[in-house]
């Protein structure tokens, strides 16, 4: 039996246990324990990633244990239920437990320079991460909600406590919409578990395929459970007019937490899109398929349009963020090799790519204790380092070649250019808006006349170059050589693709 | 020829290697940039000399699946690409040299020189790229150079701006091109020009198709090349420092978007709407260009219209289905027009202005710029021998023999105002009483000397690869590659070169009379048309018209959208939370301890369930 997933799955906890022995005012030893407990889950899921075999298909790294098992007795005769423990791998959720792992590390990196820091501030990071881990490695319905809901509580904290002036409105905020998304996944679970007698990801998907589905689910059950799945992810993603939650999170929350959660959190709803609604409903996907391409236009052109003419770089970013995701759902949408394809590049290559930017704008912050567009200008003369950072992660955000974000928008493009050309076409004006909101704000903080007042700051220091360098450095490598992600994509691809296909 | 791939790598290594160091190395950092391009330029003229007679040469590997397609990265070798790898390399490794001392003394040496490495980088792999995609790549890294070049004086308010609206500007074109790459995708399966061209000839793709696709490449080639009606940005661009001018938007990138089209050109040939798409736009930009140039005061935008109009010259020629001429206009231009530029930033460099208002008697002083600009100058204007001459005459003839009278009469006065202007610009630069310079007026060192001698004796020599008189070796070679056109010789009537020649002396008679004897008022022209001139003046008010209309237009949307998201949007949610609130008060005032209120709660509830039991017959089945 292998326990390696579990071990990945729970190794925060060691980082926490250790948390919990140290004095609160040994503040650099709890930095250090914060950030070991983070560097555990990033060593297990490098080991776990040389041991996978990207060329074989199905689950890889299974554990399964019985866990809940109970009979329900009804006017209609008893039934067996059974909840087992159960976790594996496909190559997507390596690729988002590595991302997980990685934006992790970084940003409790990113935390060392915060001043309010404390004990539990990094034991509700690690949890975060503990949830995050789970999300991706369960595969069982149960055991996903339950991780799904770990996150959602560090989280509410993290926002609530550490948060800028408006911290506890975004964080209730934060908490409702989520609270609703969660009783929707819940109630959807639920229908799907009386109606086929298991939680299983595998076997749900097999009894949806198989001939005698239709009895078991009929389709008006499906579509309604595909909707409904549509709109409790649609508030993670975020899908417009769901968004303004995170908008508020993306501007309260502290840039470390906002690395994890524009970088990683968001991607959960996009990975239950994939998983649930795909996965199991392919046939009632590609009924939606018209009107999620045209959810994924409205997303990104809705998202480009505001982020030009907000002042404040949280603000841009977290529209970009909305923009961003349109691409997800166009290449969903497209229902292609090459449109999936583009969709799982793009949530990774977006994670990246957040990650590296408010990274950034937590740096910016730190020295000037400020994130408005008009209290920058020529920055790049006090900092040259972190305006070449900046302008080279705005670049890849607008999906220069050479860098990730332009093979997961190429990609998602080619995608529904073959299905939906005329939907396409019009989504393809975002290309020309994405320079022109993120060259606004880029040039805007870093080129023009230097201010005065930016002589006294600092440029990068080397703790601070890991997180940036290391981002950019995969954005990069993503770009120049996207095999090195395809490959690992190849089967679960093959598997989705075979579902499409019918 | 198998090591064609280190080409565009060694500049690329100039960028790597001066971004990490070039703190340290400080202005040794040009040596470095000057030596890796200097290799480039030998090799690729290794690579020239190797497809003179001989076979193309092309080498792939897998870059990524798309279904069952496999995308290719590689790097081919053809007479076409090779031609354009010397004139780049060759262009580059002058600028390089030149910009030694141009730059000398600022700042960011090593900054400029990585830059410089990485638009080398960019472009060269642009050139060799086999396939679509790979084009595509490099296309936006050039503009990345440029972008970077432009907004090299990066506190510079009109710097920033100029970036900006260049990189977005193109990207407006580049959206045609990306959407055409795809389309051309879905048709044929691939990106590669020779599978591509293959569909094309066993007429897969349908004709409206053909043009479609056709026209949208043509949407990015006019980005890049600043054609009508997407070339603000190209004069705008002179922001950047001269030396980058010379070869980004003079020689190589503003050239791309012909290359591009004459790298596609069986696609276009297969369309006639196209051709004369192609045809029409270059005639149009043209006149409308150099009509501007006529007015302009900064001796660097007037080059820039100047370099608009002559782009437009070459797209003329190649909607008019004359290939080697628009390549050879591509290739004589790269030479003088980088030529001016080098020499109008000795120039600047010396009196430290760029308003040829504020300059004048400089001949005797620039006693080696001077030269070398009115040979510039000659070239460009067509007069005879010169290497302009010859490449406008092909353009002017093919476009006569291609029936298109209306574009050949508009490239006839557009080749006389190119005259009028160039001489425009050289008396009031060269000639007349000196004006006021505080400082010494010195001529520049000699790395800067160097790289316009040399452009100085191609701006001459090299109309001789394609003559009437001598034969036509640039045809003869450009026709080995796999691009196939016809090679006849055209051959107009007689009257065209003459003409030509006529219109061409005429513009610099006038302009002597103007600006050099003086014994015509300057503004006799502009006091008759004030109108007219103020029109032309303002540039047609171009800017003025995208600043009313898209600009205000974007961001009067996006504040439209931005206040319904902040009160519409918002208040929807605010409200479903306002709902949540008063149903939880309401429910609590339920909880008030009154016993009778329960009790008739509890009633109510069984009365319910009771009711719901009789209306569904039992259990919830």
């Amino acid at each position: 039996m292998n326990y390696m997933l579990s071990l990945l799955v729970f190794s925060p906890l060691v980082g926490i246990l250790a948390l919990s022995f140290l004095s609160w005012k040994n503040e650099r030893a709890i930095k250090l324990a914060g950030l070991f407990g983070t560097l555990l889950p990033l060593i297990l899921v490098l080991i776990a990633a040389a041991g996978f075999h990207s060329s074989v298909s199905g689950l890889q790294m299974t554990e399964q244990a019985n866990w809940i098992s109970y009979t329900l007795e009804g006017l209609n005769g008893s039934m067996q239920l059974k909840i087992n423990y159960e976790l594996g791998i496909t190559g997507l959720s390596l690729v988002l437990l590595i991302l997980t792992a990685v934006v992790s590390f970084l940003a409790a990196l990113a935390s060392w320079n915060m001043k309010n820091a404390s004990k539990s501030f990094f034991i509700f990071f690690l949890i975060l991460e503990l949830g995050m881990l789970g999300v991706f490695a369960s595969q069982n319905l149960f055991l996903f909600f339950i991780f799904f809901e770990i996150t959602l509580i560090p989280m509410f904290f993290l926002i609530g406590r550490w948060g800028y002036a408006d911290r506890e409105k975004a964080a209730y905020s934060f908490l409702i919409y989520n609270g609703i998304g969660s009783a929707i996944l819940l109630i959807v679970f639920v229908a799907l578990f009386m109606k086929t007698g298991t939680l299983n990801y595998g076997e749900l998907t097999k009894i949806l395929a198989s001939p005698d589905g239709a009895a078991v689910a009929g389709s008006t059950f499906r579509l309604s459970v595909l909707v409904s799945l549509l709109i409790a992810f649609g508030i993670k993603l975020p899908i417009f007019p769901l968004h303004t939650w995170m908008l508020r999170v993306h501007v309260q929350a502290p840039p470390s937490i906002v690395m994890l959660h524009s970088g990683i959190l968001l991607k959960i709803g996009a990975y239950g899109l994939f998983t649930f609604g795909v996965g199991f409903f392919p046939e009632e996907f590609k009924k939606l398929g018209v009107l999620i391409a045209i959810l994924g236009v409205i997303n990104l052109l809705y998202g480009a349009f505001l982020a030009i003419v907000q002042t404040d770089l949280k603000k841009v970013l977290a529209y970009s963020s909305v923009s961003h995701m349109g691409i997800v759902l166009i290449g969903l949408a497209a229902m292609n090799e090459a449109g999936v394809k583009g969709a799982i590049f793009q949530l990774v290559s977006h994670g990246l790519i957040s990650a590296l930017l408010f990274f950034l704008i937590g740096v910016l912050y730190e020295r000037s204790g400020s994130s408005d567009i008009q209290d920058f200008s020529g920055l790049a003369a006090a900092m040259p380092v972190t305006a070449g950072v900046l302008l080279a992660g705005g670049l890849a955000s607008l999906g220069l070649p050479g860098m990730s974000g332009f093979i997961s928008e190429f990609l998602a493009f080619i995608g529904l250019f073959q299905t939906m050309p005329i939907i396409a076409a019009i989504g393809a004006l975002g290309i020309i808006l994405t320079a022109v909101y993120i060259l606004r704000a880029v040039l805007a903080v870093t080129f023009g006349p230097k201010k005065e007042t930016h002589s006294a700051f600092k440029d990068l220091t080397v703790l601070e170059k890991v997180p940036a360098f290391v981002l950019l450095a995969l954005v990069l490598l993503i770009g120049v050589y996207p095999e090195i992600l395809s490959k690992s994509l190849t089967t679960v691809l093959d598997t989705i693709l075979l579902g499409l296909r019918g | 020829m198998q090591n064609a791939w280190l080409i565009p790598l060694l500049p690329l290594l100039s960028f790597i290697l001066l971004l990490l160091f070039g703190k340290k190395l400080k202005e040794a950092s040009a040596y470095a940039g000057i030596l890796l391009t200097f290799l480039s330029l030998v090799l690729s003229v290794i690579v020239m000399a190797g497809q003179w007679g001989g076979e193309s040469y092309k080498a792939e590997g897998l870059w990524l699946n798309i279904g069952n397609h496999p995308v290719t990265m590689g790097f081919e070798i053809n007479p076409l690409n090779a031609l354009m790898l010397v004139v780049v390399s060759l262009v580059s490794f002058l600028v390089h040299l030149y910009s030694k001392g141009y730059m000398h003394g600022d700042d960011r040496f090593h900054v400029f020189f990585a830059y410089l490495g990485l638009f080398t980088f960019a472009m060269l792999g642009l050139v060799l790229s086999p396939n679509l995609l790979q084009v595509y790549i490099f296309w936006e890294l050039v503009g990345l150079g440029s972008f970077l070049l432009i907004g090299y004086y990066y506190f510079k308010p009109e710097a920033k701006a100029a970036a900006k609206k260049a990189f977005i500007m193109t990207r407006i074109g580049d959206v045609g091109l990306f959407i055409g790459i795809i389309l051309l995708f879905w048709q044929t399966g691939s990106f590669e020009y020779d599978e591509i061209f293959k569909a094309i000839g066993n007429k897969i793709i349908s004709p409206d198709m053909i043009t479609l696709t056709a026209i949208l490449i043509f949407v990015g080639a006019v980005g890049k090349s600043g054609q009508l009606p997407l070339h603000t940005w190209l004069p705008d661009a002179m922001e950047g420092p001269t030396p980058v001018s010379a070869l980004i938007h003079a020689a190589t990138m503003v050239a791309a978007g012909v290359y591009l089209v004459a790298s596609m050109y069986p696609l276009f040939e297969a369309s006639a709407a196209a051709m004369t798409t192609v045809a029409v736009v270059g005639g149009i930009t043209a006149v409308f260009a150099a009509s501007i140039g006529l007015m302009q005061k900064d001796i660097k935008r007037v080059l820039a219209y100047s370099t608009v109009s002559q782009l437009g010259y070459m797209m003329l020629a190649l909607g008019s289905g004359s290939y080697t001429a628009g390549i050879f206009h591509l290739m004589t231009h790269a030479f003088f027009k980088a030529l001016l530029f080098l020499a109008a930033g000795s120039v600047i460099h010396a009196v430290h202005t760029q308003n040829i208002e504020e300059m004048g008697g400089l001949w005797n002083k620039l006693k080696v710029t001077a030269p070398l600009f009115l040979i510039g100058a000659l070239s460009i204007s067509g007069f005879p021998l010169f290497s302009g001459f010859f490449s406008k005459d092909e353009i002017l003839m093919a476009t006569y023999e291609n029936g298109r009278y209306v574009l050949f009469t508009l490239a006839l006065i557009a080749a006389f105002f190119t005259a009028f202007y160039m001489f425009r610009l050289f008396f009031m630069v060269f000639s007349g009483s000196p004006a006021n310079h505080t400082q010494e007026v010195k001529e520049s060192e000699i790395s800067m000397k160097v790289p316009m001698l040399v452009l100085g004796l191609l701006a001459i020599v090299a109309g001789y690869l394609n003559t009437p008189w001598f034969g036509s070796f640039l045809e003869d070679y450009l026709s080995q590659g796999p691009v196939s056109f016809s090679t006849e010789e055209v051959h107009g009537p007689v009257w065209i070169p003459v003409l030509a020649v006529v219109l061409s002396l005429a513009g610099i008679a006038l302009a002597y009379v103007m600006y050099g004897k003086k014994t015509l008022a300057r503004d006799w022209l502009s006091r008759s048309f004030p109108s007219l001139s103020s029109l032309i003046y303002n540039k047609y008010y171009a800017d003025e018209i995208y600043q009313a209309t898209v600009v205000r237009g974007t961001t009067v949307f996006s504040y439209f959208w931005s206040y319904v998201d902040r009160y519409l949007v918002e208040a929807a949610v605010n409200g479903t939370a306002g709902l949540v609130h008063w149903i939880g008060k309401k429910g609590s005032e339920f909880h008030n301890g009154q016993v009778q209120r329960f009790g008739a709660i509890a009633l109510a509830g069984l009365v319910l369930l009771l009711l719901i039991f009789a209306v569904t017959g039992g259990y919830f089945s």
